[in-house]
């Protein structure tokens, strides 16, 4: 569903690349869970799948679209084929929850019909129903988020990508915008999260991947003990990394390459 | 996915394929329904004037004093010129001549006079028409009356002398006309010799005129432009900030995925309404203003009529037309240009 074949980043006056040779593979329907600190390349990836950024080498194949093909002029449309959620909302100050949610199916050009039919049927998704004519400022941070979900849902995408969805969110609604991702992943929907917050990995026992510098560092499935400094991954069971032909390859060889450091580096601290 | 599970490797060409099939159906999604889409972007353009009700007004107050101030350099031009037109028109050579000229004579001093490019009329009276005149424009004046009976008459009459009164097109150059009276044969013998043609005296006031008139049109041209300039430069400058303001708004639009054109849309709807209301304010306050202003402008010997005309016929409408419509096009280019800077980041 989602494929990066070393994809390489370097923005102009940056000493190291924002993406160094970054490869992954995201099956459909699955839930994965992009995790880094700030710095590690996230955000440039995520950048990457809604064509914000192009990469400067390496292919990137989204829901079977090659995204080399996609020109100026088709970036719009493209876009409306994923669901995006954004660390900040980004919903539309100026327009009611209603029609920031009824402003994606509009774009697409649906009718006022199947409008009028699919909104409140999202808001009752997001249990935002009762809250339909009011505008984003009067809602408390979780509420914006679930509006923003429910903007990014209504199209009914293939690909739900949300970058930093609970990073400016408390505990508890965390939880709630974590379990409404999970329930729209039910659904059938592919789903990528970017968070540097290890509970809410744990908390959801899914695919994690880890970034840092630029690169993938580890890629496996989350037995519930993660941590971001990767202390505990030891005790998980690597995932095989699914990438085809010679970016697999690639892939191991970088995942074995930081595998050995980290031996060497919790060998130093045990002396 | 398009992954070959035997080889492991992508199958260029089956992707480029599905890629181009993909995005083939996804732009013509993009042109379903266009009427649609039109309705959409005025509904929320009108919305979002409703819902930026203090930067709409302050842009719409802006823009209709900008074309106040543009009407009122237009019309100060216009009245400018027709004035210092009128003034010229007033101009007039005399020429004296002999007094007690036949008919047949006058004729043939007309119809020389008549055959000179420069001539635009020329009106002839012997002295007999030049007495009545002087009956006419003293019959006020019990004084003079009382002392004309017929034997100062004939007097009168045979001391007077004819006129021509020779208006031209251009003022500036009487030199044809000057050379006829003083060369040609017939005007040498029957000019009157002892007072002279008024084309040296009217000379400074025509060269005052003509370069009033002058200043009047390309000065008011002049103005107008660089008032015409100064407005879009203003009116786009606050609808860039009322703009500028929402630029987050446009990048969010543009993330979600919406087309340029329906980004744009409300926003260039927003503006022409405060085109129109602006508009429609400026001619407004305009018609009023010089509905007042006409009359005391009149008194002062100003030529108002052209305006004035305009503005009592049903004329109007296409003023009020012509204020709107620049309303329209000002605020649609300023919004357009000043969204774009913002739609083609990123």
């Amino acid at each position: 569903m989602i494929l990066l074949d070393s994809v390489t980043k370097k923005y102009p006056g940056d000493s190291s690349p924002a993406l160094d040779s970054v490869s992954l593979h995201i099956e459909p329907n699955e839930f994965v869970f992009l995790v880094g600190k700030s710095g590690a390349g996230k955000s440039t990836l995520m950048k990457m799948i809604t064509k914000e950024e192009i990469p400067d080498s390496g292919k990137i194949i989204i829901g079977g679209i090659d995204l080399d093909y996609v020109k100026k002029r088709h970036i719009p449309g493209y876009r409306r084929r994923l669901g995006v959620v954004f660390q900040d909302f980004k919903l539309l100050p100026r327009r009611t929850v209603y029609e920031n949610v009824a402003f994606a199916l509009e774009i697409a050009g649906m009718s006022g019909r199947e409008i009028r039919r699919i909104v409140p049927k999202v808001l009752e998704l997001v249990d935002l129903l009762d809250q339909a004519k009011k505008f984003p400022y009067q809602l408390s941070g979780g509420q914006q988020q679930r509006v923003s979900i429910a903007r990014s849902v209504a199209r009914q995408p293939k690909i739900l990508i949300a970058d930093e969805p609970t990073a400016n969110l408390d505990k508890l609604t965390t939880q709630e915008i974590i379990q409404l991702l999970k329930k729209i992943n039910d659904f059938g929907t592919t789903i990528l999260v970017t968070t540097h917050n290890e509970n809410i990995v744990n908390n959801l026992q899914k695919r994690v991947v880890t970034m840092k510098d630029g690169k993938i560092v580890s890629d496996q499935k989350n037995n519930g003990f993660y941590k971001l400094d990767g202390s505990s991954t030891t005790k998980a069971p690597t995932r095989p990394v699914q990438i085809p032909g010679h970016a697999l390859k690639r892939q191991q060889i970088m995942v074995n390459d930081v595998t050995k450091e980290q031996r060497k580096s919790s060998r130093k601290e045990v002396a | 996915m398009v992954l070959d599970d035997k080889t492991g490797a992508m199958k260029e060409k089956k992707l480029k394929k599905v890629t181009k099939k993909s995005l083939r159906t996804m732009q013509r999604t993009r042109q379903h329904h266009p009427v649609r889409n039109e309705a959409r972007i005025i509904k929320y353009g009108a919305k979002g004037f409703g819902r930026n009700i203090w930067l709409s007004t302050a842009a719409t107050a802006v823009m209709a004093i900008t074309l106040i101030i543009l009407f009122i350099t237009v019309v100060a031009s216009v009245i400018l010129t027709s004035t210092a037109e009128m003034m010229k028109d007033k101009i007039d050579i005399t020429v004296y001549l002999k007094p007690g000229l036949s008919e047949q004579i006058l004729d043939n001093l007309e119809t020389i006079i008549r055959n000179d490019p420069n001539t635009k009329s020329v009106e002839v009276s012997n002295s007999e028409e030049e007495y009545g005149k002087f009956l006419k424009e003293n019959e006020d004046s019990d004084e003079i009356i009382s002392v004309l009976d017929d034997e100062m008459k004939a007097l009168m009459i045979a001391k007077m002398q004819g006129t021509m009164r020779i208006k031209v097109y251009d003022v500036d150059d009487l030199s044809s006309i000057k050379k006829i009276v003083e060369e040609d044969i017939y005007f040498r013998d029957y000019v009157d010799k002892e007072k002279a043609p008024t084309y040296d005296v009217n000379q400074a006031e025509i060269a005052t005129i003509t370069s009033w008139a002058r200043i009047a049109r390309t000065g008011g041209i002049i103005l107008a432009a660089v008032f015409l300039v100064i407005s879009i430069l203003i009116i786009f400058s606050t609808i860039r900030m009322a703009i500028f303001s929402r630029r987050e708004e446009i990048y969010m639009m543009k993330l979600v995925g919406a087309e340029k054109g329906f980004i744009r849309g409300p926003f260039l709807i927003e503006a022409e309404i405060c085109g129109i209301i602006a508009g429609l304010i400026a001619a407004t306050v305009s018609y009023f203003g010089f509905e007042f202003l006409a009359p005391r402008l009149a008194n002062y010997g100003i030529d108002v009529t052209v305006i004035v005309d305009i503005l009592e016929s049903n004329k109007l409408i296409l003023v009020y037309l012509m204020f709107v419509g620049l309303g329209i096009v000002i605020g649609r280019l300023s919004a357009r240009l000043a969204v774009s800077k913002y739609l083609n980041k990123a």
